[in-house]
């Protein structure tokens, strides 16, 4: 198991700004600060100069990171009519937009047509003939698999053809009059490195470029999807190293081709601080347990669901002993952090849980009624 | 200003420039907006597509009125369905009908386009001889027990709220509300962009009308050349009239059209080789 990253204590002015958000809005909290997304943005807009950013909603469906997003300039990846509503909502132009799903009901396609995406990604042969309907008004993605062994998050079993089934998809594409306009793939979340992106560009920019020889409608498009990781370890991320050699595999594919990329976790995962208070305590066996206002069915969800070890702090500072810090449900598998080593916390006091923006309030569920974390921005709207 | 660009295909699209927002409104699913273009007026957008412009209406609206109306030669009751901007009323009003009966699906576009499309309707939804009717359709068609002399299917795009008024069911419950010797036409989109939409909408009129085929015109803001108007009735002669006949009945009818006269009104049935084909299913 990863191990977690674990902060005893705070400068005077953190933990007063902790406490005044929470003597101003409640607990629990989570606490969005759109300068870091911007920020975040900036990073990879330097070093991937040219490469479109479409923001993958999932990571973090908040109208308050879509107007960040969009004040940018950027994109959006959706994968449902949910995602599509909140973007109508917030005034974005379907345009910029795409459709990534690969598997969608023909309802769903309709409506996201209807919404302005014509965009759509497809991995097989049925998905494709979904599509004849709508062959003069769409531009398909076929997404390859690509299992990148160090990823956190493998997204490349469900979804994605084999290399060699391409050619295939191709002709049968071409066959039904359904325009395929280029590649995409998604090696996996939270990559370690960027080797596996690097062989698949390689090998995509290979074939797209062959068949740009005798295919009628070549193809113009390379999606490498996303990958980019986060910080969970407070060790800071070097996005520059971590993307050079994405760059330069991008650097030799041909200038008119437009390449894009599904950033999600990395711009929004360090924008999102969580905020708990402690309502409880005891302890059981000689272990110190501590009870939060939240906790793994709510904006820790993301510890299941996506494998993530979010970095904790506690604002007090003291002699330490093993505790465990569990969330607020009846379920015995809500726990946050098992056999952290913590100071003696008094109930009232926070913990804070850093690096917590992508896939945490959008994987909760609604065990128990909890009420959800309030989501803040520390900018108006 | 922001930019409105089309998002009907994915690899061309034309933008408009927004300069004075009216009216938007992001319900039901859908969204709608009216804004005004220099080059255009006033501009009314559905879920991403061009709907209708003040500037080149009245290319649509006078081939969608006047020729099945014209061909027909005696129309007493007429039946519009959808065109809530009120502009196809505004040309069927200028013939001399016994009764205009409009459905509408929603009774706010009516109100929305009076408001913010007022030259549209130009008065028309105060003609007498109107009875509006805020119902489904499809429903109505169905429902009905009158019959009419030219349907007009006025309707949006086959991907949206529109979708039931291109179904095979819906002309042949359509068809059922004609009186002998009627027509009716459809809107049909743009066959060099949609040659589907005209093999589909073929074969389906075709199953229920010994006459079914289209018409053109070229409505500017519908990006890709001409568009299509399906046609369809059981009275064959009504697509093959004299031109002096057609001459005539236009002189007395005293349209005072913009596009439609009786020469455009006979060269509209001439259909180049590539909508052929997509009738055909080519």
């Amino acid at each position: 198991m990863t191990q977690r990253h674990v902060t005893i204590g705070a400068p005077a002015e953190t933990a007063a700004h902790y406490e005044d958000l929470v003597n101003r809005h409640g607990s629990p909290l989570l606490v969005y600060d759109p300068a870091v997304v911007r920020q975040r943005y900036a990073e990879l807009q330097r070093a991937l100069p040219g490469v479109s950013l479409y923001y993958a909603v999932k990571a973090l469906p908040s109208a308050h990171v879509i107007r960040t997003i969009d004040a940018l300039g950027g994109g959006f990846d959706i994968a449902s009519g949910g995602e599509t509503e909140l973007l109508l909502r917030e005034d974005v132009f379907g345009r910029r937009t795409i459709h990534t799903h690969p598997i969608k009901k023909d309802a769903e396609i309709r409506s996201a047509l209807r919404y302005g995406a014509t965009t759509f990604v497809v991995d097989n042969d049925y998905e494709l003939t979904k599509f004849v309907p709508y062959r003069s008004r769409v531009g398909i993605l076929l997404r390859v698999s690509f299992r990148a062994s160090g990823a956190a998050v493998d997204l490349s079993r469900k979804f994605g053809c084999a290399f060699d089934e391409l050619p295939g998809l191709l002709d049968r594409a071409a066959a039904l009059g359904i325009h395929v306009k280029g590649l995409s793939f998604h090696v996996g979340s939270q990559c370690a490195d960027a080797a596996k992106h690097v062989e698949a560009i390689e090998q995509c920019a290979a074939l797209m470029q062959a068949r740009a020889e005798t295919d009628p409608t070549p193809m113009s498009v390379l999606d490498i999807g996303g990958g980019f990781p986060a910080a969970y370890h407070r060790t800071g991320l070097d996005l520059e190293a971590w993307c050079a050699p994405v760059r330069a595999a991008l650097g030799r594919v041909p200038d008119d081709w437009q390449c894009i990329a599904e950033p999600g976790r990395v711009l929004v995962a360090p924008a999102v601080t969580c905020v708990t208070t402690v309502v409880g305590t005891s302890r059981r066996d000689g272990v110190r347990w501590y009870y939060l206002d939240d906790g793994v069915y709510g904006s820790f969800s993301g510890q299941l669901f996506d494998h993530a070890v979010y970095p904790l702090q506690v604002l007090r500072e003291g002699p330490v002993e093993p505790s465990i810090l569990a969330g607020p449900t009846c379920d015995s598998i809500d726990i946050v952090a098992e056999q952290i080593a913590l100071p003696e916390l008094e109930p009232g006091d926070l913990v804070i849980g850093h690096e917590m923006g992508a896939y945490t309030a959008a994987t909760r569920t609604r065990f128990n009624l909890l009420p959800d974390a309030q989501f803040i921005s520390l900018e108006p709207a | 200003m922001a930019d409105f660009e089309e998002t009907l295909y994915d690899a061309v699209a034309q933008k408009f420039r927004i300069d004075k927002l009216y009216f938007e409104n992001k319900t039901d699913h859908q969204h709608l907006m009216i804004f005004h273009n220099a080059a255009l007026g006033r501009v009314m957008t559905l879920d991403g597509i061009v709907q209708t412009t003040e500037a080149d209406e009245f290319v649509y609206h006078e081939m969608m009125a006047h020729v099945p109306l014209v061909a027909h030669g005696a129309p007493q009751h007429v039946l519009i369905i959808g065109g809530g901007d009120g502009g196809m009323l505004r040309e069927v009003a200028k013939h001399a009908v016994e009764s205009i009966t409009q459905v509408e699906i929603d009774a706010a576009v009516v109100e929305m386009a009076k408001t913010y499309l007022p030259n549209h309707s130009a008065g028309a939804y105060d003609d007498p001889r109107l009875q509006l009717v805020i119902d489904d359709g499809f429903a109505f068609v169905r429902d009905d027990t009158r019959h009419y002399d030219v349907i007009i299917v006025d309707s949006t795009d086959p991907i949206g709220p529109g979708e039931v008024l291109f179904s095979e069911d819906f002309y042949a419950h359509a068809k059922t509300r004609l009186a002998p010797g009627g027509v009716v036409v459809t809107q049909n989109g743009v066959p060099f962009f949609q040659p589907d939409e005209v093999t589909t909408t073929h074969r389906r009129l075709a199953r229920h009308f010994a006459d079914a085929t289209f018409y053109c015109a070229p409505v500017p803001t519908y990006y890709g050349g001409f568009m299509t108007f399906g046609w369809a009735t059981d009275a064959t002669e009504l697509r093959g009239l004299a031109p002096a006949i057609i001459r005539d009945r236009v002189e007395r009818a005293e349209l005072n059209t913009r596009y439609y006269n009786a020469d455009m009104h006979g060269a509209a049935f001439a259909l180049p080789q590539y909508v052929r084909a997509a009738m055909q299913g080519e």
